[in-house]
């Protein structure tokens, strides 16, 4: 099957920094990806760029084999891709329900009013927040802000959903409840690209891994051979561990 | 059936609103006039300037255009047509200076739309000696007080309807997102600079034709008079007590405010902008989100 995100030599500077370096990588339909790699290695930059959140430099990004590279957040995710952001980033203005909402109705098939409220209302009790919608954002504690901004994701209805760290900061018990959200996604046939630290987590959910470092992809394969390749464990740990 | 009382609770206010000219003496239908302008300024900035927190001192612009274009055009062309001028002019005027400007944060904004209103008076100004050699319009059209007043008073109930169809849309619910987080709009799949574009737009026109409508007030018009900009001021600090997030928020700092300055104006005019500037220090220090919000505050802390 043809890829569903297709990532070609993919660049980005930050003044002298160069943040991401000549990456490619595909996901399949169905598909869920971890991106690894330690801090500052530009995986959260490498998602900006899927997104629409930061202009390329180079490269070029398609979805469902159109290109999307040059276009802006809320054209990008009229393309079918949804994301969370590495810091929680809820509307304090709008209610928990408002917040879903915003997604539906500017979604690919815009909905208000009851049909509208219908989704919300489903995208809520998906994540575990059932019959919270006119709670206040700030009511809720760390975890279920970060279930809020999951169903924001899925009430547009995407087809790729891009995580980034969506599981950190979390308690075992509540990781747990995590790990089996997104592997319920999975069995959905969403395609997830899945920024983790957690290893348990990459584990768990991930067939596949790319490894990033300084900018750079260095290595790819399935996750149990990724995550014993000598250059990983140096690129994580420094040269005394390898 | 709450939406039902509101408007009909509304409907019978601007009713005896619209009949208090041929009750009140004269001296009242003009305070009232003026009232009714300075509500809908600040509920046409709100609309705006409210949930994008795009702070606007451009009023002037728009409103001085406004009564520019009648000042122009009244002799020329019948005054409906004067009107629809009027909104067409500040409609292009809101649109030109929204794709230029709306992508500048937060102290630009402010800073550039203060600039922008002072720009439109100068040019004016050296248009008028250079070009027209006339310094000073008269407008002779035959409208009383209360005359002026309806019109004002028909434009803030075209107003209110506006922004309360806006809040219930889902490009009010766009708006209010894009004031607290600009990138998860965007992301949600709102087309930021056209919502902001459109509401810079809707919010101007109405300015500018409250500009408009009060001209004949005047009888003669001069830049310094028409692009005067503690009108930008006073809008502002209306809005901000009020609140500029609630429908009704800039109507209730409009009505008090407007009543303070005017008689603040009459006691102490050389002290007037000292006062006002003391005033908006005030209430950004005490009520940022306007009396509304402090007494849904005050309200709940007591509950609790
Ligand atoms: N907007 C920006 N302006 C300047 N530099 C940036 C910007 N965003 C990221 N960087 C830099 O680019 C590099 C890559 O950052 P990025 O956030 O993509 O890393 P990351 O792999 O997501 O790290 P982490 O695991 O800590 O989230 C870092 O050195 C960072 O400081
Ligand atoms: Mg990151």
């Amino acid at each position: 099957m043809s890829a569903q995100l297709e990532i070609s030599n993919l660049h980005k500077r930050f003044g002298g920094l160069v943040a991401v370096k000549s990456v490619s990588f595909d996901l399949k339909p169905g598909e869920v990806v971890g991106l690894l790699g330690p801090n500052g290695s530009g995986k959260t930059t490498v998602m900006n760029m899927i997104s629409g959140a930061l202009p390329c430099d180079g490269g070029s990004v398609r979805v469902g084999g159109k290109d999307v590279t040059a276009l802006k957040p809320h054209k990008v995710s009229k393309h079918g891709v949804a994301r969370t952001f590495q810091l929680v980033r809820p509307l304090p203005t709008l209610t928990v329900g408002e917040n879903v909402l915003l997604s539906v109705a500017y979604s690919r098939k815009p909905k208000w009013g009851r049909a509208a409220q219908a989704i919300v209302d489903e995208k809520l009790e998906f994540v575990g927040l059932a019959g919270r919608g006119d709670e206040k954002v700030t009511n809720l504690n760390y975890i279920d802000q970060k279930r809020m901004e999951m169903a924001r994701a899925l009430a547009a209805e995407p087809e790729i959903l891009l995580l980034d760290e969506w599981l950190a900061g979390l308690n075992p018990s509540e990781l747990r409840i995590g790990i089996d959200l997104v592997q319920h996604l999975q069995g959905q046939g969403m395609t997830i690209l899945l920024v983790e630290h957690i290893m348990e987590a990459v584990r768990a959910l991930c067939s596949r891994c790319i490894v990033m470092s300084a900018g750079e992809k260095i290595a790819e394969g399935p996750s149990a051979e990724v995550l014993q390749d000598p250059v990983v464990i140096k690129a994580y740990l420094g040269d005394d561990h390898a | 059936m709450k939406t039902s009382i509101a408007f009909a609770l509304a409907f019978t206010a601007l009713a005896l609103l619209a009949v208090a000219p041929l009750i009140l003496p004269e001296y009242w239908t003009g305070v009232l006039l003026g009232m009714t302008g300075y509500v809908t300024l600040a509920t046409a900035w709100a609309l705006f300037s409210g949930p994008t927190r795009y702070v606007s001192l451009a009023t002037v612009a728009f409103f001085g255009v406004g009564a520019y274009t009648v000042a122009v055009l009244n002799e020329v062309l019948p005054y409906p047509l004067v009107l629809l001028c009027a909104a067409g002019i500040g409609m292009i005027m809101a649109l030109v200076v929204g794709l230029s400007t709306l992508r500048l944060a937060g102290v630009y904004f402010v800073i550039f739309t203060f600039g922008l209103a002072e720009l439109v008076r100068q040019t004016v100004s050296w248009w008028e000696v250079n070009v027209t050699y006339t310094m000073g319009r008269y407008v002779f059209l035959p409208f009383e007080g209360h005359h002026i007043y309806w019109q004002l008073l028909a434009l803030a109930a075209i107003t209110f309807l506006i922004a309360w169809a806006i809040g219930r849309s889902r490009i009010g619910l766009a708006l209010k997102a894009l004031g607290d987080d600009e990138t998860v709009a965007a992301h949600a799949g709102i087309d930021v600079t056209r919502i902001k574009l459109f509401l810079f737009v809707v919010s101007s026109t109405i300015i500018t034709l409250v500009g408009a409508i009060q001209a004949p007030r005047w009888t003669y018009i001069e830049p310094s008079i028409v692009f005067n900009p503690t009108v930008s001021f006073m809008t502002l600090i209306m809005a901000l007590l009020g609140g500029a997030m609630r429908l009704w928020g800039p109507l209730v700092g409009a009505v008090p405010l407007f009543l303070l300055f005017e008689w603040l104006s009459g006691r102490f005019p050389d002290h007037f902008s000292i006062i006002l500037g003391a005033l908006f220090i005030l209430i950004v220090f005490v009520m940022p989100n306007g009396v509304l919000a402090k007494i849904d505050d005050l309200r709940k802390g007591r509950q609790s």
